[in-house]
């Protein structure tokens, strides 16, 4: 009985390797195809057909300057819309979970709109808005457009966090004498820290893949995104692929370098050494006190 | 949990970090790159997508020091919309086609330019000026022509196809693109049945309808950006799309070949006109100007082998361009084509709503 | 007012400070936008497809429009069928990653995510080059000579409907993954003990507990597959329009925002419908953001 059940877990086991490889390997597929083109010795569109082994497009790349620019474009709106969302969001959220007030039915109404809402109306009803008061759009209005549907998200991760929080150390460091204002920044945010964090890369990550909404407002300021879309339609050329290639490399290297241990190590080293070189220009007296830093 | 989530955000901190470095260096780039042409200003123009070639806008930026950025569209309707929910002075060239420029003119859209600076406008074929839709170019210059031609690749369809009427045959379920614009298509589908492209009657429009219904099977890709891709990928066999596009899928796969509608060919003639509070006129009259040199004419046609209106850049084309019918339209298909014009927006519900059904 | 535990006295200073910018920012970008819309649903268009306050329902009224019905429909399908094979391929892949190879778990979760870094325009379009007729895949069969022209797997809904599972896919595993981490072990164990086999176990223990997780999934790649037209467009070639495309074109080619804006409505009241009847069924709203 024992034999048949260990056999059995093994299959299962064995099944479930082939399975996630398999979806693993169709989730991949699409990035080898972009790798695998980034190469591509092709120059005619629609640049599909392989014609040999190349980095020539690499070097393109540099020379593209509506691509970077529309990547810069990308990176300057992300970190933009994330911090000015962040913001606004751990603020309001705090206030929310603090303070009673009539209306937080109304304002959490608000907030699952942008959620839930289909981003193609979200797209179509800021154009309108933004249209109908004559605000200029590019930068400005893809800003606007982004720290709306990316203030939800904050709030939401900063919420949940909140709820899982504990007041005494709030109580406590008033108790102490320090003010509202001096708890908030010493006690509360560092402890929400993580709910902000989530909340704010949730942010990033929205905002730098966003093709619908920029779609509408966006004027005539190209983002990455819609720059990738405008080159679809007349065949990628492949320095679109050498960008997302070298994009998908650097993240690769980051997961690696994070969950090693080859940065921890590093720093503990950089610790050590600093520790070792105070220790040895001091003289006897303090050799104590420098002992129990390097514990 | 906690030890998955904690991981999971230092990885998306590093890469967050990593990715805003990588945008601050592409920014810097582009900011490096940049700042060598734009002494004399800029100018802001909004093309047909694959019109003009980035080479012949390169040249212009480096000899006038006049930094252009282009922004482009696949069909006329798109542009307006575009145009219109944008500041009015966001673009100081547009590229509508005859009827737009009409419409475009009835509403105030545009402002008039002085043909008579502009050195070069001799070199432009007469029978290209002064058309109705803008008589006397006081707010136009022609860019260059389309025929909306049938490409047939031989080595897969062996049959002899003469008009637009046999596209709709049953039998080539799945062959055929076609351009992404209504008023192209529905005009074919007119055309293929002795009804007119612009028709407004309500009866005859469900003639039309009826007709087009027939493409739902046989078109397989809709595109007015790169038309050609699907014929050279073998995507498609058969197509109904502009000349140039024709001819430059020939040029990768000799056996794609043109015929001219029997009916007679859907037709435009694009235009360049400036929009009524464009910022930089001057260097807007710089660049037509410099489009109607016989040169430049001649470098964007062996790009793109539209209708060409210049006549001194046509003397400057080699053996190949003339006698290929692809690139050298005959004279007589273009002046027995029709045209698109604009309609009351009741009929234009009518193509709409048709166009719909279609395309679900 | 009793007050819970976390909440002081009212202050309204204090409160109004942080409260009202966020407030105001949504109701200015989220509120106001809307009702614009729904007047807008209400307008007409003129000679020149400018709109005008001429009241109408004939926005509206296109809705009995046959071709109009069918775009919805088929829409509806298109995302049913992403959403089931979603699920129906995410749920075993939550569960092995979660479960099954739980030592590995971190690096297997930032697997699933690293794709997503890349932009998601150009993992479709990998799609199409792959898939074209003269993509990789076709090259292979023909040279393998499986087969002799090469296959229309593109532009057609079965394209489309990959497209949609394929970029909606993390948006089900992400939900599930979160709620078969908080199963409670003991329960699974006491299931097994009691001599229950595999199969008993996961329908009657394992997904009665996920069912929230299952929800979140579902209405997180049911609801964006309406609208996501550049998938339809890339893979599907024009051919399988969704709600999203017929929205899009009215502000582009189509020149009519007033029955852009009739059509959104109708968008929203099909996801508001969606999502009540999530929150019906036990649905957390919060934790369709996290």
């Amino acid at each position: 009985m024992a034999l048949k059940r260990q056999l059995r877990e093994k299959l299962r086991h064995r099944g479930g390797i082939v399975y996630c490889a398999i979806i693993y390997g169709i989730l991949f597929l699409p990035i080898a195809v972009i790798v695998a083109n980034s190469f591509n010795a092709t120059d005619t569109k629609p640049y599909m057909s392989w014609k040999g082994f190349t980095f020539d497009w690499y070097a393109k790349l540099l020379s593209d300057r509506s691509l970077l620019s529309s990547f810069g474009n990308t990176m300057v709106l992300a970190i933009t819309t994330t911090i000015i969302a962040t913001v606004m969001g751990t603020i309001v959220a705090v206030g929310m979970y603090r303070y009673k007030f009539r209306g937080k039915g109304v304002i959490d109404g608000l907030l699952y709109i942008p959620v839930v809402i289909p981003e193609i109306v979200m797209g179509i009803s800021l154009l309108v808005l933004f249209t109908s008061i004559h605000l200029p759009q590019g930068m400005l209005s893809l800003v606007i457009a982004h720290v709306t549907f990316c203030l939800p998200f904050v709030i939401f991760n900063v919420r949940a966090r909140l709820d899982g929080y504990d007041q005494s150390l709030e109580e406590a460091s008033m108790d102490l004498g320090a003010n509202k204002l001096k708890t908030f920044f010493g006690v509360t945010l560092p402890m929400l820290a993580p709910g902000i964090a989530g909340g704010a890369l949730l942010s990033f990550t929205l905002s730098i893949d966003d093709v619908v909404v920029s779609f509408f407002v966006n004027g005539q300021t190209m983002t990455f995104p819609l720059k990738v879309m405008q080159s679809i339609k007349s065949g990628v050329a492949p320095d679109v692929n050498a960008l997302s290639t070298l994009i998908l490399i650097a993240t690769i290297l980051l997961v690696v370098l994070t969950q090693s241990k080859m940065v921890p190590n590093l720093v503990s080293k950089l610790r050590n050494r600093r520790a070792r070189t105070l220790r040895s220009q001091d003289c006897a007296g303090t050799s104590s006190v420098n002992m129990k830093e390097e514990s | 949990m906690r030890d998955t989530m904690m991981s999971r955000r230092s990885f998306l901190h590093t890469s967050a970090a990593a990715l805003s470095l990588m945008g601050v260096t592409a920014t810097g780039l582009t900011g490096c790159g940049g700042s060598s042409s734009s002494d004399n200003g800029e100018l802001n123009i909004f093309i047909w997508t694959e019109y003009v070639p980035d080479s012949v806008i390169s040249d212009f930026e480096s000899e006038f020091g006049i930094t252009v950025n282009a922004s482009t569209f696949s069909t006329n309707e798109d542009m307006l919309a575009k145009f219109t929910s944008g500041e009015d002075d966001a673009y100081d060239l547009l590229q509508p086609s005859d009827y737009m420029v009409k419409l475009m003119i009835d509403q105030g859209l545009l402002q008039k330019m002085d043909t008579t600076t502009l050195e070069n406008i001799g070199n432009i074929g007469s029978q290209y000026l002064d058309q109705d839709y803008d008589k006397g170019n006081k707010y136009s210059v022609p860019y260059m022509g389309s025929v909306t031609a049938i490409a047939v690749n031989t080595d897969k369809i062996t049959d002899t196809i003469t008009s637009y009427a046999d596209l709709f045959d049953a039998k080539y379920a799945g062959d055929i693109v076609m351009l992404d614009d209504y008023r192209e298509v529905l005009g074919i589908a007119a055309e293929s049945i002795g009804v007119s492209n612009n028709e407004t009657d309500e009866s005859k429009l469900e003639l039309v309808r009826a007709q087009v219904m027939k493409l739902k099977d046989n078109i397989k890709v809709y595109d007015s950006d790169s038309p050609k891709s699907a014929l050279i990928n073998g995507d498609c066999v058969l197509g109904a799309i502009w000349s140039a596009e024709i001819a430059l899928a020939q040029r990768e796969n000799p056996a794609i070949q043109i015929v001219f509608p029997k009916e007679g060919a859907e037709i435009s003639t694009d235009n360049w006109v400036i929009p009524t509070n464009a910022k930089n006129v001057d260097n807007a009259m710089k660049f037509l100007d410099y489009m109607m040199r016989p040169e430049v004419a001649k470098a964007i046609s062996d790009d793109y082998p539209y209708v060409q209106p210049n006549t001194a850049a046509i003397a400057l084309m080699d053996d190949d361009f003339k006698d290929n019918v692809a690139e050298n339209v005959p004279a007589e298909v273009f002046e027995s084509g029709h045209r698109t014009e604009s309609l009351p927006s009741d009929t234009l519900k009518i193509y709409n709503d048709i166009w719909t059904d279609l395309k679900s | 007012m009793k007050l819970s535990s976390h909440e002081f006295r009212s202050n309204t200073l204090p409160a109004a400070i942080t409260v009202i910018p966020a407030v105001a920012w949504l109701a200015l970008f989220v509120a106001i936008p809307l009702v614009y819309i729904v007047v807008m649903s209400f307008c007409s268009i003129d000679e020149y497809y400018n709109v005008t306050f001429q009241f109408t329902l004939g926005n509206y009224a296109n809705l009995l429009n046959p071709s109009y019905v069918q775009i919805y429909v088929q829409s509806l399908v298109i995302a049913a069928l992403s959403t089931i094979i979603c699920l129906a391929l995410g749920y075993p892949f939550a569960y092995l990653i979660s479960r099954t190879f739980k030592e590995h778990k971190v690096i297997l979760y930032m697997l699933v995510i690293i794709p997503f870094w890349t932009n998601s325009l150009i993992r479709i379009y990998g799609w199409r080059t792959f898939l074209g007729a003269s993509g990789f895949l076709n090259a292979a069969l023909m040279s393998l000579h499986v087969v002799n022209e090469p296959v229309d797997f593109l532009f057609n809904q079965g394209a489309t409907i990959l497209g949609m599972t394929y970029d909606l896919f993390p948006f089900m595993v992400l939900p599930l993954y979160t709620a078969i981490e908080k199963l409670d072990e003991a329960q699974i164990e006491a299931s097994s003990d009691l001599g229950a086999h595999g199969l008993a176990t996961l329908f009657k223990v394992v997904v009665p507990q996920t069912v929230s997780g299952i929800f979140s999934g579902c209405i997180m790649v049911f609801i964006p597959s309406l609208g996501a037209f550049y998938i339809s467009d890339i893979l599907g070639g024009g051919n399988s329009d969704v709600i999203g495309n017929l929205i899009q074109r009215q502000f582009q080619s189509g020149n009519n925002w007033p029955l852009g804006a009739a059509l959104s409505i109708i968008l929203i009241a099909i996801t508001l419908l969606l999502v009540k009847v999530y929150q019906c069924s036990g649905g957390d709203m919060e934790s369709l953001g996290v």
